[in-house]
């Protein structure tokens, strides 16, 4: 292939100045039989330079991550009431953990946050999917909707809860409003015990499911035509080339989706804390918002830490089972 | 004949009715942000009015200047900006270079396996789960309410998320030219400076636009960490919701003005926005 693409241009004949992406596209096109023995002796080097390459990140990520979580660990153990001048940590050993084990206030932020977390996901993974297939298969205005659906996604949270605080109002908001047109009457949303959960979930909706969208609509274009066709000429209903075909094929990347968008729900902060701060009573307090007053409003510093542990491990658990499904997923197909 | 007439409308019909939720649903994305933007240009009296003025005759700028004359405005914003930017430099600097290492074939693959699996583990707890270490430390170093502190907190959540997006960049790209710069004798450093740096400059792009973003609209640690000096537009956005509530106008305002630049930026990643959502897992 050398001599047949390059007959003009002899192996000694290449620049020998310029610059080095130069000279590398060159030695990529004309070969490289020439400079085979330079590999063996530069190995080693070449694994010293990428540990060094590695290690600002590492050790940014050991100084960043790693150590303030141990700390967070350190202090889950101890008492310690920072709003207190010259207080001092105490030791209490696992008393924290115990106590929030039996603490209802725990409990229930922990129950609003899976109750959250389930039914944000799962309806944007239902709408988000039959949105996608929509988007995929019928509709030709695809980048006019693109655009609109980026809106929410690139709004920042805190501004997404603000906006919708004023659309929830109950004397000024919008949304009032158009219900009163069919014939609803007013209704307090975030003010209601019994509406504001649903309505924090309905902006984590609205914000949110573009990329549920947008990732299942690469997935499902990215799928061979071959088999629909297939199984379009068999007869097969739309239901079933969904079922038999666009399922499973699609199952890796419903996996991805699943996983981004249950540790982002779990991560919900900033909507909450402008739209309803927990309230009301604590019917919105997830537990990013119950582990903030603990610990940056009440300076419960041992207590707080010991939440963000549980919080921690919870999430642990819950990643590790995604990854590992991807994973052997990986490995499966490889092998 | 009759059959296959009904057959048709039948079709037609559910086609019909499926072009409308779509379009039921895509207002209802859209209508939030037209509330935005056209309550940012009502007069204040327009915008505390029952019931509310969906489509306003008339329009004011008053509620930019307002925004303009608050104090410190114009700090905040350069805040914002400047540590977006910084914080934005750092984490693709590092991580492109970490990046790059993992993505060349030196390391044994079990213990790229196992770095690869910590950095994703990394980004995926909760801010809420460092906030509080971060919080003592920052008042223990005497860094609260600085830029490094913002700086060094937005980065250390960005860098895992740059790593992995990076790594899918640079495997991309031709493996050839970089071998062929191997045989030229170029180090490591070279190559990634002269070589994979300038071809992977999209990726480099995209993923600076993805880091930008996330720190320009960061709130919680700015909110724990800054009070005057370092605070920036998120928790300025959040102050109205005590202060002055009912200056829906202004706030908004503020609010568009915030959120344009990014939307704008967000544009330009369209072509790799999937590949940035899912962590470069799904490739468009």
């Amino acid at each position: 292939m050398t001599n047949g693409l390059a007959p003009s241009h002899p192996e000694g004949a290449e620049p020998s100045s310029g610059s080095p992406r130069i000279r590398a596209a060159w030695r990529a096109l004309v070969g490289h039989t020439a400079a085979a023995g330079v590999v063996v002796q530069d190995h080693r080097r070449e694994r010293l330079m990428s540990w060094l390459f590695i290690a600002p990140a590492l050790l940014f990520l050991l100084l960043t991550s790693v150590y303030p979580l141990l700390y967070s660990l350190r202090l889950s153990f101890f008492s310690w009431n920072m709003s207190v001048p010259n207080s001092q940590p105490v030791f209490v050993g696992l008393r924290n953990y115990t106590r929030l084990f039996s603490d209802p206030v725990f409990q229930s932020s922990l129950k609003t946050t899976l109750i959250f977390v389930t039914s944000a996901v799962t309806l944007e993974f239902l709408l988000g999917m039959a949105l996608a297939l929509l988007v995929t298969t019928r509709i030709r205005v695809v980048g006019l909707i693109r655009t609109l659906l980026l809106v929410p996604l690139m709004m920042t949270p805190v501004v997404a809860g603000v906006l919708w605080r004023t659309l929830y109002h109950s004397t000024y908001g919008a949304i009032n409003y158009f219900i009163g047109l069919v014939g609803i009457p007013s209704q307090t949303w975030t003010g209601n015990p019994e509406q504001a959960l649903a309505a924090v979930i309905t902006v984590e909706i609205w914000q949110q499911m573009p990329v549920v969208i947008f990732i299942l609509a690469a997935g499902i274009q990215s799928l061979p035509l071959d088999f629909y066709k297939a199984a379009r000429v068999d007869g097969a209903s739309a239901w079933q080339i969904f079922r038999e075909i666009t399922l499973p094929l699609l199952k890796p990347v419903i996996l991805v989706v699943l996983l981004l968008r249950i540790m982002d729900a779990f991560r919900i902060f900033d909507v909450i804390y402008t739209l309803t701060f927990g309230g009301p009573g604590r019917v919105t307090e997830v537990l990013s918002i119950l582990i903030y007053k603990n610990g940056l409003q009440f300076f419960q510093i041992g207590k707080a830490s010991a939440m963000s542990w549980l919080f921690l491990l919870f999430i642990f658990v819950i990643a590790i089972f995604f990854i590992r499904e991807l994973q052997g997923r990986e490995q499966g197909g490889t092998a | 004949m009759a059959a296959v007439r009904t057959l048709v409308s039948q079709q037609r019909l559910g086609r019909l009715l499926l072009y409308l939720v779509t379009a039921a649903v895509l207002v209802a994305v859209a209508f939030p942000a037209y509330w935005l933007v056209t309550t940012a240009f009502k007069y204040e009296v327009d915008t505390i009015v029952s019931p509310p003025i969906i489509l306003p005759l008339r329009g004011t700028l008053r509620n930019f200047t307002d925004v303009l004359r608050v104090e410190h405005i114009g700090q905040f914003f350069l805040n914002s900006a400047l540590i977006a930017l910084v914080s934005t430099g750092l984490g693709v600097l590092l991580g492109s270079m970490a990046a790059y290492s993992l993505s060349k074939v030196y390391m044994a693959y079990r213990i790229r396996q196992v770095i690869m699996i910590w950095i994703l583990i990394v980004r995926i707890f909760p801010p809420i789960t460092t906030a509080i270490p971060y919080f003592v430390i920052i008042r223990g170093l005497n860094l609260s309410d600085t830029h490094v502190a913002l700086i060094l907190t937005h980065t250390a959540f960005t860098l895992p998320f740059v790593i992995w997006l990076m790594l899918g960049f640079f495997q991309d790209l031709p493996d050839a030219i970089d071998k062929a710069a191997v045989m030229d004798g170029c180090s490591l450093w070279q190559r990634f400076c002269q070589i994979t740096l300038p071809l992977a400059l999209p990726g480099i792009a995209v993923t600076a636009i993805f880091t930008f973003i996330y720190s320009w609209n960061e709130f919680l640690y700015a909110s724990m960490l800054t009070s005057r000096t370092a605070k920036t537009l998120p928790v300025v956005i959040a102050g109205y919701m005590s202060d002055k509530f009912l200056r829906w106008g202004e706030m908004s305002a503020l609010a568009a003005m915030m959120v344009i630049p990014v939307m704008i930026f967000a544009g330009l990643t369209q072509r790799y926005l999937v590949r940035g959502l899912t962590f470069g897992a799904v490739k468009e």
